[in-house]
């Protein structure tokens, strides 16, 4: 039974209906990203880039989803998003939204 | 490009009562037109505010209620809103 439980729940882990991002991976494919953002997406190297440690998951998938579309218009973005995966977007959003960073929320 | 208005978080406090609402909750979410996470932008790059506020009065960005609040924030009013959110040391945590 417990044998069945395990393997129950492996198969529930290993076929998800959506790519869930993974942090490790992410921060092994976010070097193009620190060029601008930072090595943690906490010390943007231009003062019009955003900070992206400890911003939300969905939002930052959402960025990126929006980058590659086309709905979010911005030509360094757009030039990154070509050779991104749905699962590269899920593990950069993960890497950098697990990363301590200065984003709060305030009144 | 124009030359930027000078932020005045001070002048902020009586323009931020429309962002509020959404990025003031924790862990806020959009209803419309997708569900996701509103996000933080108290401690960010001030001039990344102001970008994100002009791409979303031209249209470069595609979210409807943000195009209708930016076009009715001035640039000084863009400039203002960014240095209050901006200039904002992480209290706690």
């Amino acid at each position: 039974m417990k044998r069945f439980v395990v393997f129950a729940l492996a198969a529930c882990f290993a076929a998800p209906t959506m790519a869930a991002g993974d942090a490790a991976s992410g921060k092994q494919k976010s070097q193009a990203c620190a060029a601008c953002h930072g090595p943690d997406g906490n010390a943007p190297t231009g003062p019009d880039f955003p900070r992206l440690a400890g911003q939300h998951y969905d939002y930052l998938l959402r960025a990126l989803r929006d980058y590659k579309s086309g709905a979010r218009k911005n030509p360094i973005m757009s030039g990154q998003m070509s050779g991104l995966s749905t699962q590269d977007m899920a593990d950069l959003a993960a890497y950098f939204a697990n990363e301590k960073g200065t984003l709060h929320v305030m009144r | 490009m124009p030359a930027q208005a000078q932020g005045n978080a001070e002048a902020a406090k009586g323009k931020v009562s429309m962002c509020i609402g959404c990025h003031g909750i924790p862990m806020y979410k959009t209803a419309f037109p997708e569900v996701y996470s509103v996000p933080m932008i108290a401690g960010q790059s001030p001039d990344y505010i102001v970008k994100a506020l002009q791409a979303y009065r031209a249209g470069d960005r595609s979210h409807p209620t943000m195009q209708g609040i930016a076009k009715g924030l001035s640039d000084q009013d863009m400039a203002d809103v960014a240095a209050y959110y901006g200039g904002a040391a992480k209290a706690g945590k």
